[in-house]
């Protein structure tokens, strides 16, 4: 799913990334952390060729990401969802137009965009909010809509850049649940943080970027897999849309 | 596969609509800008047309008229005749009764008409028209034979407006230069307007594009709204233009009709054929496509 060897970025000469090696497998949960400015933002902007490698290569799904022609880039985003921090939702646009312009562009039809909106933000638990506009959610609720429109898609990586950081432990829990149950679904989580108590009894995979190194490492398990967020997520009752 | 295309392209329109509402004022102004731009082209190019128009129903070129007198006797007229088509400069001859003359002029000035029609004798002579032969106008023979026609019994005047049609011309095509040079200047001002004020739009959507850029939806997917909307309001600015200036055009058309102002009435004989009215919003709407092409280009939609 994920492959880099060796490598390397810098920016104004300065070396932000040290031949970086890790492989990660389809359905695999893990994390990404290190201190503020350790490069791990950087290092997921490498992934979805926001930035280019200065060395090295990087293969996702298969595809050269460092090679690949900037018409390509479109090609390789869509098998991805993207989550960051600040949530990046349209404040102009309601939950559903937030979650669903993606499918719009795409050419998905009215009817089958309204449905898959409506399915993906059941799974985060946000489809009685269709109406809302961001600026009348929580910042737990806001996550939950960027998760959705990364997942609408149906990706098969998702790609999470401190999904926590703006939000209290008791939000951050229950984003981290949401992450953990698409996990189990099957699609793949890279997910970066710098918060060691979301890491800490996860029994994930975890990558430590250390000036600029990456750090391989096992966080043993603590609590049982959310058995009831995975019902939740799961197929759509008759008669919904 | 057909139906998301149609999908795709209606979301491409959805999108353009609701780009120009939400930055409707941005809108107006682009709009009024090439509206007005377009409107002061197309008053050039109304003023060329109107006295283009004169020109060709004042007198044919080739055309010479002579003025008989009142007392003029049938041996005279024909006298002049018969030295015409001798001369082998003259295609055809014909005569214009007073009564012809009078209709005519009716015909071709009209708000002229009910002043002439309201004196006591015609105004109009009886005259005979040579239509010149082609080469004619070149002849050196020319001059000495409108000299020879000028010194008959029978004829008054002689008149070769030839050299005041010229001048006339000259000053129409003077006006369409004019009318073309202040037209491209103001159409460029109407394109980089437009291509302002998509670029701001595209700052008002940045947030958005860089979401559907990091979604993975193709350049001309992002594009495509802003190129809509800068040739939607060219097009809306080069169709208001076009009406606005039909209704200037009737309405002094009415001040003329209302006050019998002889000067204008004299000027003012038609509007602008459909193909150049056709011109004007394909002018607006190019300069709209202009503009958003402008302001799409790959930096300003990094900016």
């Amino acid at each position: 799913m994920i492959e880099l060897y060796h490598v390397q970025k810098d920016f104004r000469g300065k070396r932000v990334l040290r031949d970086v090696s890790f492989q990660m497998s389809r359905g695999d949960f893990v994390f990404l952390t290190g201190p503020s400015g350790a490069g791990k933002t950087t290092l997921l902007k490498l992934l979805f060729r926001a930035e280019q490698p200065s060395d090295g290569q990087i293969l996702v799904n298969g595809m050269n990401v460092g090679a690949m022609p900037p018409s390509r880039i479109p090609e390789l985003r869509r098998t991805m969802g993207i989550v960051f921090q600040d949530y990046k939702l349209l404040p102009t646009r309601t939950v559903f137009e937030n979650v669903s312009f993606v499918l719009k562009f795409l050419g998905v039809p009215t009817q089958e965009r309204k449905r898959r909106a409506y399915q993906t933000l059941r799974m985060v638990e946000l489809h009685h909010r269709l109406s809302a506009f961001p600026e009348e959610l929580s910042g737990g609720e806001q996550q939950r809509v960027a998760l959705a429109r990364a997942l609408i898609n149906e990706p098969e990586l998702l790609i999470a850049d401190e999904p926590t950081g703006n939000l209290d432990r008791r939000l951050a829990e229950e984003v981290m649940k949401l992450f953990t149950a698409i996990n189990v679904r099957g699609t793949t989580v890279l997910l970066a943080t710098h918060d060691q108590d979301l890491i800490r009894g996860s029994g994930r995979r975890c990558l430590t970027l250390d000036r600029g190194r990456v750090l391989e490492g096992l966080v043993e398990p603590s609590a049982p897999p959310p058995a009831a967020l995975l019902e939740r997520g799961g197929p759509l009752a008759e008669g919904e849309p | 596969m057909s139906g998301r295309r149609t999908s795709a392209l209606t979301a491409l329109l959805d999108e353009a609509a609701q780009g120009l509402w939400r930055a409707r004022r941005m809108t107006v102004v682009s709009v009024l800008q090439i509206a007005v731009s377009v409107f002061l082209v197309g008053v050039f190019f109304l003023t060329a047309e109107n006295l283009r128009g004169i020109v060709e129903t004042v007198k044919d070129e080739t055309a010479v008229t002579v003025f008989l007198k009142a007392a003029a006797s049938e041996e005279e007229k024909a006298e002049i005749e018969r030295l015409a088509m001798e001369s082998r400069l003259v295609a055809r001859s014909r005569r214009v009764s007073t009564q012809e003359a009078g209709a005519r002029f009716a015909a071709t000035w009209q708000s002229l008409a009910r002043a002439s029609s309201s004196l006591a004798s015609s105004p109009f002579p009886e005259t005979i028209e040579l239509d010149l032969l082609p080469d004619a106008t070149r002849s050196e023979a020319l001059p000495g034979f409108l000299s020879l026609l000028a010194a008959r019994k029978g004829a008054d005047d002689v008149q070769f407006d030839v050299d005041w049609i010229r001048r006339l011309r000259g000053a129409v095509a003077l006006i369409a230069v004019w009318g073309g040079a202040v037209g491209f200047f103001l159409a460029l001002g109407a394109v980089f307007t437009i291509a302002n004020v998509v670029r701001l739009t595209i700052l008002l959507h940045r947030d958005e594009i860089d979401i559907l850029r990091l979604v993975g939806a193709p350049e001309y997917l992002i594009r495509g709204p802003f190129l809509i909307g800068g040739l939607a309001q060219g097009f809306l600015g080069g169709t208001l233009a076009v009406g606005v200036l039909y209704l200037a055009f009737r309405g002094v058309l009415r001040y003329v009709s209302a006050t019998h102002n002889v000067l204008i009435g004299a000027f003012i004989v038609r509007f602008l054929p459909p193909s150049a009215c056709a011109l004007l919003v394909v002018g607006g709407l190019l300069a709209g496509v202009i503009g958003g092409s402008i302001a799409v280009r790959k930096k300003h939609l990094q900016a």
